[in-house]
């Protein structure tokens, strides 16, 4: 190496593939020494052309095929859609379905939290509370499966209403595994509060202040841990929040020793309203409605909280029984430019912890993109010409 | 501030099992509702084609070798289910159930996974191709 | 006869095949510890010879851009000078092979030669991965290496004598452990970072830089460098065994003392998160350094009123 190589800065590629992420995603990251100057994302390894293919299956057959955008956030995802062609079709799901909804959603979070923070201590270094808190996560996939029928893609939700009931064996199951899982989570708040060499890797580190969290479009408890107060569940309550609510759980230092606090906190939330739910009886009455298979034209916008953040859908109808368009924007995606902006400054180790910090969940977020330049013309490719490209990289 | 907050922790686990389990020698019971392998019970079965119209994966052909005298046979493609249960939800004369024993699926080859069901016969009469395949569903896969 | 004697000490036992297999049978334990702390089952005794023989069986790819002479020859550099330095320890509890007045500097020497290969190594490829490894890995040498060097003298400033050999007849039966806390507990501690354990392990952070210096090497090299650090393994637990823990006179008593240590480093390891190199490095220019020479003093203090 001759002396105008060590005096230029290195880019340090995190990705595609790296063993700090679970997904493909490329970080490309210059660095001075150990500090990060400057950081550039790009995206898109796990496209897998979701919005084209639900145009192809029917509104039955497209439940299933957007439960499996993401494997952490499945059924909320299922959640947003079943609730968007209800109401395109107007009609509205009975209050106990609703209530079975909710309660799956928040074991959903439990479980998708738990597994952040395995991740993220794995990320830090510490195996130890990495190995424990995903012991202890087995205990939520374990009242999953046996609620549902598997420990993912539960499968809970069908076009107006869900698929099974919660009987009484099946409530004092979940109440007994969310005794058990309290008692693990103050342990674990604890140790992210007072662990002295934890505390070193995450207070301070990643600190994003309000303004910058607004301007940057942050979502989800990343938002929360810097005094963003946006929480849709509460906005905009969906699917039973309304009658059993969740209060807003929030940090307003902004570090990663926040957005610990916050989701771990956000876990003592979600085991007070499924309690609430399982112990008040649920409301009684069916399990489902009719909804027609064939949706007259129309179109709308759902908006749900997935563990990540504000998940959104746009749905429009056509008369047939498939749909026209489906538009999915999941929360990473605005999280990710508050990761390049926050890791500028700060050094190399820190930058998979800030990475995780968000929570990122590279399968959710690749769509397409419609890329302008300067003019305002856009690049339009056929199905045709896509695949010939294909043919003629790999040649 | 303390050094080492999962002391309690490592430490009792020395004197505690490991909380794996040791699988195959160890199985735990599968739970009731859990989504195993698709089952087909013919005898309420109309021929209706719901089940195959809703698979999102296209895993069910519904053959109809005689309709008034409700001679079917399902040939299930248990390499493409996705075991979401649709098909169960959608048939209303409850003839499919997901098993709860049969879920070890591993195999060597994809022979197993094209599961024929039926009366005997019949399913011989599909599978030496004499029978009039008039599918349900045209084949999307 | 002497020469054979010889040969049979430096290549079957103690040293030798009978080390290399040692080093595996103590990073078993090591791992298994780690496991069981985990609350999981851990790996089967022949793990670690499995995965010597599954790297040995490996093709080796020399990447693009090394310097071919250096990138064979560091990983043999390295298992040899660990395999040299051994040759001075109280291996299995039976006296040195070889000894000589001032061994014991020579010996901390040498077994501070494989850090230094690795950061060639690192330094020796076109990766970034592995230049920001090699950099972590020499800080990392530069901060541990006083503190560890002064803890080990510590007995040997007792003793009145630089041989280990002397150190540890000297040892015998009495537990420096006792009388010198702080010298003990760097000596501990500088051991897991001259190893890169857990939550030294910044150099090879598999989360940060893919695998450190390491991270171009497969097969052969990477089965030395691996062996390497076993035999480092076993020397350092013998050196603080004999010095620290009142001596090793006989196997029964080398075996006991060295897995006790062995299961304190673990739980060491199983306790914290990763340290950042820099905290690492503050860490121990502060703390090691400080503690270690405020042992020295009381020792020549004492030393000097009692005389």
């Amino acid at each position: 190496m001759n002396t105008t190589q060590q005096a230029e800065r290195f880019t340090i590629p995190i990705g595609p593939q790296h063993p700090a992420l679970k997904e493909p995603g490329h970080f490309a990251l210059t660095v001075d020494g150990e500090i990060v100057t400057s950081a550039s994302v790009r995206l898109g390894y796990v496209h897998r052309g979701i919005e084209k293919a639900v145009e192809e299956r029917t509104w039955v057959q497209n439940l299933y095929l957007l439960e499996r955008v993401c494997g952490i956030c499945s059924h909320i995802h299922a959640t947003a859609y079943c609730l968007g062609v209800e109401q395109l079709a107007g009609v509205t799901a009975p209050p106990r379905a609703q209530a079975i909804r909710e309660v799956v959603a928040e074991l959903e979070r439990i479980h998708s939290h738990m597994l952040w923070f395995g991740v993220a201590a794995h990320e830090a270094g510490f195996d130890t509370l990495f190995m424990y808190s995903w012991r202890d996560r087995e205990t939520v996939m374990n009242l999953l499966e046996g609620l549902t029928g598997n420990r993912v893609n539960y499968s809970a939700n069908v076009l107006g209403g869900v698929k099974f009931d919660i009987d009484s064996a099946q409530a004092d199951a979940i109440l007994s595994g969310l005794d058990f899982l309290e008692k693990r989570t103050h342990h674990y708040l604890d140790v992210v509060s007072t662990d002295l060499v934890f505390l070193r890797r995450t207070r301070g580190i990643g600190v994003m202040t309000r303004q910058q969290a607004e301007v940057l479009g942050a979502v989800g408890p990343t938002a929360r841990a810097s005094g963003v107060e946006r929480d849709i569940r509460v906005e905009a309550p969906y699917a039973g929040y309304s009658e059993y609510p969740v209060s807003i759980v929030m940090d307003t230092t902004g570090d990663l020793e926040a957005r610990f606090e916050v989701r771990i906190k956000e876990l003592f939330e979600s085991y007070r309203v499924i309690r609430r739910i399982l112990r008040d009886t649920l409301p009684p009455g069916d399990l489902t409605t009719r909804v027609p298979r064939r949706i007259k034209e129309n179109e709308t916008v759902i908006r749900v909280e997935a563990p990540r953040g504000e998940l959104f859908y746009f749905m429009k109808s056509n008369g047939t029984d498939m749909p026209e368009r489906i538009r999915v924007r999941t929360p990473t995606i605005c999280n990710m430019t508050s990761v390049i902006r926050l890791t500028v400054g700060h050094q190399l180790a820190d930058v998979p912890m800030i990475l995780v910090g968000i929570d990122p969940c590279f399968s959710c977020n690749d769509r397409t993109a419609v890329i302008q330049d300067s003019c305002g013309n856009r690049q339009h490719w056929t199905w045709e010409k896509l695949r010939q490209y294909g043919i003629e990289f790999y040649r | 501030m303390k050094i080492g907050a999962m002391l309690g922790d490592v430490t009792s686990s020395l004197f505690h099992s490991p909380a794996t389990e040791k699988y195959p020698f160890e199985r735990r019971c599968a739970p009731e509702r859990l989504r195993g392998l698709l089952q087909w019970n013919p005898e309420n079965c109309i021929g209706c084609g719901l089940c195959a119209k809703d698979c999102p994966a296209n895993a069910i052909e519904m053959i109809v070798l005689d309709k008034e005298s409700k001679r079917f046979v399902l040939h299930y493609h248990a390499d493409r289910c996705t075991f979401c249960a649709q098909c169960v939800h959608s048939c209303r004369h409850g003839c499919l159930e997901m098993s709860s024993s049969l879920w070890e699926l591993a195999a060597l080859n994809k022979e197993p996974f094209g599961l024929y069901y039926g009366d005997e016969n019949d399913v011989e009469a599909v599978l030496a191709g004499c029978a009039d395949p008039d599918t349900g569903t045209p084949d999307q896969g | 006869m002497n020469t054979v004697l010889s040969l049979t000490a430096i290549l079957f036992f103690p040293s030798g095949l009978f080390l290399l297999a040692s080093g595996l049978l103590f990073e078993w334990a090591d791992r298994k510890l780690v496991a069981r702390f985990q609350n999981r089952v851990g790996p089967r005794w022949f793990q670690p010879l499995a995965d010597v023989v599954k790297l040995l069986a490996k093709e080796e790819i020399v990447p693009d851009g090394v310097h071919a002479g250096l990138f064979t020859g560091l990983p043999i550099v390295a298992l040899a000078s660990v395999l040299t330095a051994a040759l001075y320890a109280p291996l299995v509890g039976l006296p040195p092979s070889y000894s000589f007045p001032g061994d014991l500097i020579v010996t901390v020497y040498l077994l501070s030669l494989p850090t230094l290969c690795v950061g060639l190594a690192g330094a020796n490829t076109i990766d970034r991965f592995s230049l920001i490894g090699a950099t972590r890995a020499l800080t990392q040498l530069f901060s541990y290496e006083a503190p560890f060097l002064l803890a080990l003298l510590g007995p040997a400033i007792v003793t009145g004598s630089w041989q280990i050999d002397e150190v540890m007849r000297a040892a015998n039966g009495r537990w420096l452990l006792l009388t010198q806390p702080f010298g003990f507990v760097v000596a501990v501690i500088g051991l897991m970072g001259k190893l890169e354990l857990p939550p030294f392990d910044a150099p090879e952070a598999e989360t940060e830089v893919v695998a450190g210096a390491l991270t171009e090497y497969s097969g052969r090299g990477l089965a030395l460098f691996h062996l390497a650090k076993d035999v480092c393994l076993v020397v350092g637990l013998t050196l603080i065994a004999a010095f620290y823990l009142g001596g090793v006179p006989n196997p029964l008593v080398y075996f006991g003392k060295t897995l006790v240590l062995l299961l304190g480093i673990a739980g060491l390891q199983s306790l914290f998160a990763r340290l950042r190199i820099d905290q690492t490095v503050s860490l121990w220019w502060r703390y090691g350094t400080l503690l270690v020479l405020a042992q020295w003093f009381v020792m020549i203090a004492w030393k000097v009123l009692v005389s």
